[in-house]
């Protein structure tokens, strides 16, 4: 986790915290540690919603069927480039944090945070057409009575996605794009960038999945 | 396994006294500070879930109305063993060893100055008191599902089962990251010597304990928000009536359900296996094997939970196959008792109050691990199932289990922890209540069990009546032991006059090789290790 | 063998209770002979003159453990062979079962037989017959249980489960629910009645209740209906119960609860009466969740029938309660040379007066307060005055059921006996409840 990243005042820029109960290379293998733990229990409490997808989707396999197809699959496509591309932006990040480069951290997780915006923007225009005819979470029109277990595990586990979209651009800017405004990284230390764009990837991934079931397998 | 000889210093200055004020105690990262935030905390719901529990007890006393004054009628009962249930596992026996004695052992036991994340640990326990805050407001119109919240009774019922399990969801999130941060702590902070087959069970049983903590809780998490998704938007994925699936939420609740009770249990094992081996003066027998025992606990766990389901309406073919790795957790479980046992062979064993709830653990353990087996059973299971049997065989494992394991390392740790020595009379007094309440208690229900008294029962036929009069009896001596063990470590820690040395029971543990109570980042320098964690006894000759 | 688990009513209940004997002998011999080793250790190996003696360092034995580690492991193969065993017994349910359907709804077991016959409360199977018992459920989960045979089965809306005996005896033999699923889940029981071949067929052809019925014309089916299933809850003369009287229903306008107005037509009361909690009138929120879905339960030409009877009740005319169908098994000669308090059991049991589906005989809690020890007992009324159930109070809850109400208890029974019952009945179920103590 990130416990370790906000910076005492008395260290030099680019120079690990000082931490009074482990040097900084065993803080940085517990910090990267604890970020795939951290992941791994993001993993499984999306697991959940994949299992109950599947199961769901065995009982209602037509309804599902019929139902994905009210998607809006261009807005799908679109916004699964724009993650693969907010990913390859945070790797680049990380990359620039290793080097010193401060400003490209700023710049590429800015661009990742971007596309964080556009792609929460294309969800809102996807949530607002569903609303548009009616399919809005949960509030069963009687057109569409029949597709509301697929609608309901859409917007449960699209909305999920989407609060862990929020985080992650959160994320990236309170602990990768302030502390390189400030030039706090170097090759000596770049913990929170790497960590910040670990869970980036994690959401990227988790939406690489959902896609295809929700959009194209249905 | 010893510490260097440790530099003088500053005996007068402990974790206790080295800041003073409430806010240094609400507000600090020393992993001993939290263990005692902690430790209050839980003893509340520990005290709320058992108040609702002697209720009960009173109300079942006699068939038909007993107490209609207070349990007016059965909503309030079915209230009442849904707050017991609620109380007793999210709000103390999950955390009950992990987040307290784990916290403050961890550390000292491999040697660490604190946990890895400090500062994380202090959110953990903010999470939980919002996760028991929640739970606190939605006894204003409190919750009648039981604690296992199943559909479409959750997703229907009136009451604010919304807010409880939400607090559950809140609850479960510090768990995870209590159990994320003591994996961290134990892969990267021990003391230099301090090999994996060095630690001590203690940390074999807790590093087992926050796996199970870190991977099964998500699950449940997310099956609370669902339930709650159900229940505020419809959304059709547990309740029947609109086209979902309450067997899913029944798989998905045991998935984490099932493994949690080796969360409560497990640091229990741990705990177990640090006491016998002190008042025997022998190595713990078949280290390897115990600590390979928790490995695989934790790990077979993961696997059988639907034999809570045999007649839930799954396939015959999952019944057999969760019934044939149901038995396999009994094999490990096994291994430990004889472990146990053995360490005592030859021994010198002195009965200090530690030891006795030891050996008291032993026995309270064959019995729920023996009546596990009834229940693993698929035939006698089907009858079992949703009995006084299963009530009686669990509170021999989570309270004859875990409750009496967490009393016991009290117990054992007390003068580290409070640098006081408590009155062994008093303790062995309390004991004698603990140990006659609880099996007179629970002995009954095993016995209604057997003549098919269902559970969560407001009122029974009258051919079930002297055997609950004689429960309801043992249930308040129990109370009455656990209420006198704890108030007189209390009073001890308070007012006690008798200052604990640094190594009263001349353990070779590494916690007890500093000061009692021990400094603020618990060891004056980085102790070294060369020894194996139970070196008592003359080595042989050969 | 130990006769741990009491009677056996089934064939396969000797299987689960020979599983059941072995592992017994197991946990205790397991138990006694570890904690046994433990207590004798700490015996002889105890601290003498409170100092330690000197100690071997035995830090383990592979031998020990392979040993400890094998013998447990065959020991629950055998165990879970015999659980299975008796497991597959109780899951395959023989092809000449007689199929019987289990619908179970808060809090009552409803079951219907091949020929249509049904009942509530109460199974009536033949022995030596397998009974299959087709299961589901109109609300939330519950669990069939019949102790004596040894089974248990959940039973879950929106599905089919399934379970099966072979009753090997006959009596009568309790079922519990034992899925939680809800406030009265303890009260949620049935009886299960086996009965010897031949009269077992002579009950279950009996459906002189059913051709009567076939035969009404449809006002007085429907009141034939009111009766037997919704009384309770609404009257027919305006006086207020749990739900809205019937009084003038029909037409009707009014509020609902959240805005909105209904119109009492013929569409409305069948929406009502499938779909409960669908509207509900204002005023009446707390008895909306009360009324329990009768889909399934009334016909179409039932709920015609209900909807009839309703359009009568225009309060023209008196509408006279629905009358006791006399004691079917008993006739009058039998009946006087009863003793009183038999007779008195006798209308308690009578299915036209219905007593006991509301209260209980052995101080279990249901709808009304339980007959168990009811005789001189000092009980506290809703008003708070505190009341001596003797002669005269029996007299006036049976004739007048709203004058005094037992705390805690609510205002839902009946007033249908006044006429009914003869001074010479009460007197003869006073009797009655005098012995239930």
């Amino acid at each position: 986790m990130s416990s370790h990243a906000a910076a005492p005042h008395e260290v030099a820029p680019g120079d690990p915290p000082h931490i009074h109960h482990m040097d900084s290379t065993t803080a940085y293998g517990a910090a990267k540690l604890g970020m795939w733990l951290f992941l791994a229990t993001e993993i499984l409490l999306f697991a959940v919603m994949f299992c109950s997808f599947a199961i769901m989707r065995y009982y209602h396999l037509d309804k599902f069927h019929d139902a994905s197809h009210h998607l809006n699959l261009l807005a799908g496509a679109f916004n699964t480039a724009v993650l693969l591309f907010s990913s390859f932006t945070a790797a680049v990040a990380v990359t620039n944090a290793q080097r010193g480069d401060n400003r490209g951290v700023v710049v590429n997780f800015g661009i990742s945070i971007l596309c964080g915006f556009i792609f929460l923007l294309v969800k809102a225009y996807e949530y607002s057409e569903k609303a548009h005819h009616g399919m809005f979470p949960f509030v069963w029109n009687s057109n569409f009575y029949e597709y509301k277990n697929f609608l309901g595990i859409y917007f449960t586990m699209t909305g999920l996605h989407a609060l862990h979209v929020i985080i992650g651009m959160v994320v990236m800017f309170i602990y990768g794009i302030r502390p390189a405004m400030k030039n706090r990284y170097s090759g000596r230390y770049y913990t929170p960038v790497e960590l910040s764009a670990l869970y980036w990837h994690l959401v990227d991934l988790i939406w690489i999945y959902l896609f295809p079931l929700l959009y194209l397998v249905g | 396994m010893s510490a260097h000889a440790t530099t003088a210093h500053n005996e007068e200055l402990n974790y206790l006294n080295w800041k003073t004020g409430l806010w240094s105690w609400l507000s600090s990262t020393d992993h001993k500070r939290i263990c005692f935030l902690y430790l209050f905390t839980i003893l509340i719901f520990f005290f709320a879930g058992g108040a609702a529990a002697l209720l009960m007890r009173l109300e079942l006393a006699s068939a038909g109305p007993t107490i209609p004054g207070i349990v007016k009628d059965p909503h309030t009962y079915n209230v009442l063993f849904t707050l017991h249930g609620v109380f007793m596992i999210f709000l103390f026996v999950v955390p009950g060893i992990p987040a307290t004695l784990g916290n403050f052992l961890i550390p000292l036991m491999i040697g660490a100055k604190d946990v890895a994340f400090p500062r994380l640990n202090l959110f953990s326990y903010y999470l939980y008191v919002i996760g028991a805050t929640i739970g606190a407001i939605s006894l204003l119109h409190p919750v009648d599902t039981g604690w296992t919240f199943y559909a479409p009774y959750s997703t229907t019922t009136g009451t604010s089962v919304s807010l409880m399990v939400f607090a559950a969801f809140v609850l479960g999130f510090s768990s995870i990251l209590t159990g994320l941060n003591f994996i961290v702590t134990i892969h990267q902070l021990r003391a230099p010597g301090m090999t994996w087959m060095r630690l001590p069970v203690f940390i074999w049983a807790s590093y087992a304990t926050a796996i199970i903590q870190t991977v099964a809780t998500p699950v449940v998490g997310m099956t609370l928000l669902l339930i709650i998704a159900e229940r505020v938007f419809g959304a059709g994925i547990f309740d029947p009536a609109k086209g979902g699936d309450p067997v899913l939420m029944e798989h998905l609740f045991w998935f984490y359900s099932h493994p949690v009770v080796y969360i409560m249990v497990l640091p229990a094992f741990g705990v177990v296996g640090e006491i016998i081996p002190v008042f025997s003066r022998k190595p713990l027998f078949g280290y390897k094997m115990v600590v390979l025992s928790s490995m695989a606990i934790a790990a077979v766990g993961f696997i059988v939970w639907a034999h809570h389901m045999f007649v839930a309406g799954i396939s015959d073919f999952s019944a057999i196959f969760f019934s044939l790795v149901t038995f396999l957790v009994a094999i490990p479980t096994a291994i430990k008792v004889f472990n146990w046992v053995s360490t005592m062979y030859k021994g010198s064993i002195s009965f200090s109050t530690p030891m006795l709830y030891a050996m008291a653990f032993v026995f309270l353990f064959m019995i729920a691990g023996t009546t596990g087996i009834y229940l693993a059973m698929l035939g006698v299971d089907v009858y079992y199932h949703d009995t006084y049997f299963v009530v009686a065989h669990f509170h021999y494992t989570i309270q004859g289990g875990a409750v009496i394991g967490l009393i016991a390392a009290l117990h054992y740790w007390f003068p580290k922890m409070s640098g006081k020595m408590y009155s062994e009379t008093a303790s062995k007094f309390a004991f004698a209540l603990v140990f006659i309440g609880f099996n007179l208690t629970f002995i009954p229900q095993f016995v209604l069990g057997m003549e098919g008294m269902p559970r969560r029962y407001y009122d029974y036929p009258s051919q079930y009546q002297n055997l609950h009069t004689i429960s309801t009896v043992g249930a308040f001596m129990n109370g009455f032991g656990y209420t006198f063990a704890l108030a007189n470590l209390l009073w001890t820690a308070l007012f006690g006059k008798v200052k604990a040395p640094r190594n009263p029971y001349n353990s070779v543990g590494l916690e007890w090789q500093t000061a009692s109570p021990p400094i603020h980042e618990n060891f004056p320098e980085t102790p070294v290790v060369d020894k194996d964690p139970y070196h008592y006894g003359t080595p042989a000759h050969v | 063998m130990l006769g741990l688990l009491g009677e056996q009513g089934s064939d396969f209940a000797h299987k689960v209770d020979y599983a059941h004997d072995i592992v017994t002998i197991i946990s205790v011999v397991c138990t006694v002979a570890i904690v046994g080793t433990m207590l004798y250790f700490a015996v002889i190996y105890r601290q003498r003159d409170g100092r330690d003696h000197e100690t071997p360092m035995i830090e383990g034995n592979n031998l020990l453990e392979v040993i400890w580690t094998v013998f447990p492991t065959l020991v629950v193969i055998w165990v879970a062979y015999l659980g299975y065993d008796a497991f597959i017994d109780m899951r395959t349910a023989p092809a000449d079962s007689m199929e019987v359907n289990v619908t179970g709804q808060k809090w009552a077991w409803d079951f219907q037989y091949a020929n249509g016959k049904k009942t509530t409360g109460e199974l009536v199977v033949p022995v030596d017959q397998p009974v299959k018992l087709v299961m589901t459920s109109r609300d939330v989960l519950h669990s069939f249980f019949v102790p004596v045979m040894r089974t248990k089965m959940d039973v879950i809306p929106g599905r089919y489960t399934y379970e099966w005996f072979r009753p090997i005896k006959t009596g009568d033999f309790q079922v519990f629910c034992t899925e939680y699923c809800g406030d009265l889940h303890s009260g949620m029981r049935a009886r299960l009645k086996v009965l010897p071949k031949a009269e077992f067929e002579r009950w279950l052809a009996d459906d002189s209740e059913e051709r009567k019925l076939a035969s009404m014309k449809p006002s007085d089916r429907g009141q034939e209906i009111y009766g037997k299933q919704c009384i309770a809850c609404h009257s027919l003369d305006g006086s207020p119960r749990t739900g809205p009287s019937w009084l003038k229903l029909f037409g009707k306008e009014g509020q609902l609860v959240g805005g909105g107005t209904y119109k009492a037509d013929e569409n409305y009361i069948r929406e009502s009466i499938l779909y409960p909690q669908s509207k509900t009138v204002a005023g009446y929120e707390a008895a909306a969740n009360a009324m329990p879905s009768y889909k399934g339960q009334l016909s179409d030409d039932d709920i015609t029938s209900l909807i009839a009877f309703i359009k009568t009740i225009d309060g023209t005319q008196k509408v006279a309660p629905s009358q006791p169908a006399a004691p079917k098994a008993l006739d009058a000669a039998q009946l006087a040379a009863m003793s009183p308090a038999d007779r008195g059991k006798a209308l308690f049991n009578d299915p036209g007066n219905m007593c006991y589906t509301c209260h209980s005989i052995d101080g279990s809690r249901l709808v009304g307060p339980s007959m168990k020890g009811l005789w001189e007992r000092k009980s506290k009324m809703s008003d708070g005055t505190e009341i001596v159930s003797d002669a005269n109070y029996i007299k006036e809850s049976i004739l007048k059921p709203q004058a005094k109400i037992v705390e805690g208890y609510g205002p839902v029974m009946p007033a249908i006996y006044e006429g009914k019952l003869k001074d010479e009945n009460i007197s003869d179920i006073i009797e009655y409840i005098k012995t239930l103590k």
